[in-house]
């Protein structure tokens, strides 16, 4: 007798706790992809965010503006993170397959870095030289006021919201074909801080270990670094905003995401991690 | 004593020294050497991995040029109308593989074949040359899409089975031979777009034997068509985006007959064949994208003017001998000659036509969608006055020679010539108004694969009957020996159904 209640006991304690697992509410997923240039943020951001929201999952991929585009097309991301807007030909896909333009949301601002090597005695290029530069017409340091040695190119791959972005603002034109792709703007600031005649283009939050090289509009005007008061001013002629895009207006957790981004909290760790905040 | 021994050990050490010191130098020597030998051996095959590296890159760097795209649609129909045999079966749609190759910046060449069973047809063969200075303008020469929204939206992207009856009258194939300059400034949402094409590619011209006589990849005639498109897309903020367009075809084709009609069968005028007779046409079109509980859209497009039909003119002579007599010496021959001159009359018909689609996205993976749309081929004709003849000019001239050998035996001849002219054209389905309701669910397994179900009823416009009650217009098909007669007095059964299933890459 004593036995089989305690077998009775033993059951009931399992079905409760089997119950128990079934019927727990499933945690959230949201799917965050797209440019390397926002992963860090939007990582910090998961991070901070599912610790006041437990029921939420937020999973947080790279791979560059382009590809996570393409995922929100494709249906295999809830929200795209660019560093550049949508295309008219990538806003005509959505529209063929979801019937929606897409909902495009600026969640921070970021100055396009130039970064050179710290022994580099350049400190500033105009945008002209610039495109100079990463378009091959200019190849040695000494042509822009440097010292006589080769100019070694270091850029992002073209699935890169940022390299789009530079080549349509600065190089306007093709990249030299001697410029090296490399996968992340972490991995150019590191070939720049290895290679004496490096330089390379990124956000502002990678800088780390490199000589920031201060930008100017054309030759006459005066040459800016990428901070918060140069941005915030409109001095800083390479800046832009970074984006969150979704498919349709934002519902449910993917909305209380969005929204606790765009709030205080979020907006403070986007200064936090290097960028400038919207709001 | 002890400094003997002393001296003899310092001495034996020295020579120890004078031994070991060299030849660890000459280790050590060999060992730096082996070394040096060690790292250039690596340095040298880094150095080659690094040209093997560039290689590898600078090959993956021209595949990145290429890309290569298609889809394969297969599908079961069952067809509800009676003439119509089998009434249901599978097959291939579409077999398409599309290769774009990008050798330059702004340069792009495209290839797209269908390798449908049923034979190989070549669909895209075009170039696009694309301005590196305003990135506005672009230059496409070859066999490319005409522009028009629902031509160039791809059937792997469309919400129903095919594209709508007018479209697909006024642009058989969808793709034209031609040239088109196409400007997209990149700040303004605006899209013109500007071709000119032979006018006549997959059109069925037929002679009066009713054989096409369309030639393949060049012109019919001397007359090229003008075709433009102007699109401007309005941003509604969050709601949506609202896409509107004016679209004109501008274009002539040669009659092939001596005789023009107009569009109500009357005579229109007399001309030469090779003479240019109209077709010319406008649209409107918008496309609203509303974002309400996921995506949805309204999609109209509306069409009217003049497509002239060719016609065709041929004459041919048969010669019988009706009679042969032999009286005495007298052999009396009569031939009758019929010279037919045949005429089917051209034709410059009104036409409208038009389409609205309703679409709702549920969720990421279904989609529903509706679509009305009708084709008048004829506005000018009501469905009374089909199938009656308006239009009959024929004449006929008969002849007669007798020719008497008189020799011996007398041969008479008598030959009767007769000459006709038929030129006739009575209305018919040409000119019947089709309505069609499309049903159409989407289920979106991956964004690569998708079903479809869909279910088209078609309404035709109701003909008149003649003084017995007999129906103006009767279509007869044999089916399995069987006559079928669809008969258009009525609204007689011509639903589809379609389930597709489609691949994408």
């Amino acid at each position: 007798m004593k036995k089989s209640r305690k077998l009775i006991g033993i059951l009931a304690v399992l079905a409760i706790a089997v119950a128990g697992v079934a019927f727990a509410p499933a945690p959230k997923k949201v799917t965050v992809k797209g440019s390397d240039t926002m992963v860090i943020l939007s990582q910090k951001w998961a991070e901070v965010f599912m610790k006041s929201h437990p029921d939420i999952i937020i999973q947080v991929t790279g791979g560059g503006s382009g590809t996570g585009i393409s995922a929100l097309i494709n249906g295999a991301t809830d929200i795209c993170n660019a560093s550049r807007p949508m295309k008219k030909s990538e806003i005509e896909k959505l529209k063929e397959r979801y019937n929606t333009l897409g909902v495009e949301i600026p969640c921070a601002k970021d100055g396009i870095t130039v970064y050179i090597n710290k022994k580099n005695p350049i400190n500033e290029l105009s945008i002209q030289q610039l495109s100079d530069i990463f378009s091959g017409k200019v190849t040695n340091w000494k042509q822009v006021g440097g010292s006589d040695s080769p100019i070694k190119l270091y850029g992002r791959e073209n699935s890169s919201g940022t390299y789009v972005f530079f080549q349509e603002e600065v190089v306007k034109g093709d990249y030299a074909p001697s410029c090296q792709t490399l996968p992340g703007t972490a991995a150019v600031v590191n070939a720049v801080i290895k290679d004496m005649n490096g330089i390379g283009y990124g956000g502002a939050a990678y800088s780390e270990g490199v000589k920031i090289c201060k930008v100017k509009k054309d030759a006459n005007s005066s040459a800016y670094e990428a901070n918060s008061e140069n941005i915030k001013k409109g001095l800083y002629p390479i800046s832009r905003y970074l984006y969150m895009y979704t498919r349709n207006r934002p519902s449910g957790e993917i909305k209380e995401f969005i929204d606790w981004t765009l709030g205080p909290e979020g907006q403070k760790m986007v200064t936090e991690v290097g960028y400038f905040p919207v709001r | 004593m002890i400094k003997k021994a002393q001296i003899t050990i310092v001495m034996l050490g020295l020579v120890c020294l004078t031994i070991i010191v060299p030849q660890a130098r000459t280790y050590a020597q060999a060992k730096n050497d082996t070394l040096k030998e060690a790292v250039t051996t690596l340095r040298d095959r880094v150095t080659g991995m690094e040209e093997r590296l560039a290689t590898a890159e600078n090959n993956l760097e021209k595949l990145t040029k290429i890309k290569l795209s298609g889809y394969i649609q297969a599908q079961w129909q069952r067809f509800e109308n009676p003439a119509v045999y089998p009434a249901n079966y599978i097959s291939l749609r579409r077999v398409r593989f599309k290769v774009q190759y990008q050798p330059v910046e702004g340069v792009v060449f495209v290839l797209q074949p269908d390798f449908v069973p049923s034979g190989f047809t070549l669909k895209d063969a075009y170039v696009e040359l694309h301005d590196p200075w305003l990135k506005t303008f672009s230059l496409w020469a070859g066999q490319f899409n005409r522009p028009n929204y629902e031509v160039e939206y791809s059937s792997s992207k469309r919400e129903v089975p095919e594209r709508s009856a007018v479209i697909r009258a006024l642009y058989p194939g969808e793709r034209a031979i031609g040239a088109k300059l196409e400007v997209t400034p990149p700040s303004v949402p605006l899209r013109f777009q500007f071709a000119v094409f032979n006018g006549n590619d997959h059109r069925v011209i037929k002679d009066v034997n009713g054989d096409d006589i369309n030639p393949k990849n060049k012109d019919f005639d001397n007359y090229k068509d003008l075709m433009g498109r102007l699109t401007y897309n309005f941003k509604l903020g969050n709601f949506g985006g609202l896409d509107v367009g004016l679209n004109g075809y501008y274009g002539w084709m040669k009659s092939n007959s001596t005789t023009v009609l107009n569009s109500d069968y009357t005579l229109f005028k007399n001309v030469t064949v090779g003479k240019s007779i109209d077709r010319h046409w406008v649209g409107g079109e918008m496309q609203l994208y509303m974002d309400i509980l996921g995506g949805m859209a309204i999609k109209a497009e509306y069409m009217m003017g003049i497509n002239a039909y060719p016609g065709a003119v041929g004459s041919f002579s048969v010669a019988n001998p009706v009679q042969t007599t032999l009286a005495n010496d007298t052999l009396m021959m009569t031939y009758l000659t019929t010279n037919t001159q045949q005429i089917n009359p051209a034709i410059c018909r009104n036409f409208m036509g038009g389409y609205v689609y309703l679409i709702k996205n549920i969720g990421k993976r279904n989609q529903f969608a509706l679509r009305w749309d009708f084709y008048d081929p004829n506005t000018k004709l009501k469905g009374d006055q089909i199938g009656v003849v308006k239009y009959e000019n024929g004449t006929s001239d008969i002849q007669t020679t007798t020719t008497i050998d008189g020799s011996n035996p007398v041969v008479v001849l008598n030959e009767t010539t007769k000459n006709i002219v038929a030129n006739s054209l009575k209305s018919g389905t040409s000119d019947v108004t089709y309505h069609t309701l499309t049903f159409a669910w989407n289920y979106f397994f991956t964004d690569n694969l998708r079903i479809q179900v869909a279910y088209e009823i078609p309404f035709n416009e109701k003909v008149g009957v003649d003084a017995s009650g007999n129906s103006n217009l009767v279509k007869k098909y044999t089916v399995n020996d069987q006559t079928v007669d669809n008969d258009y007095s009525r609204v007689f059964p011509q639903n589809v159904f379609t389930l597709r299933l489609q691949a994408k890459f």
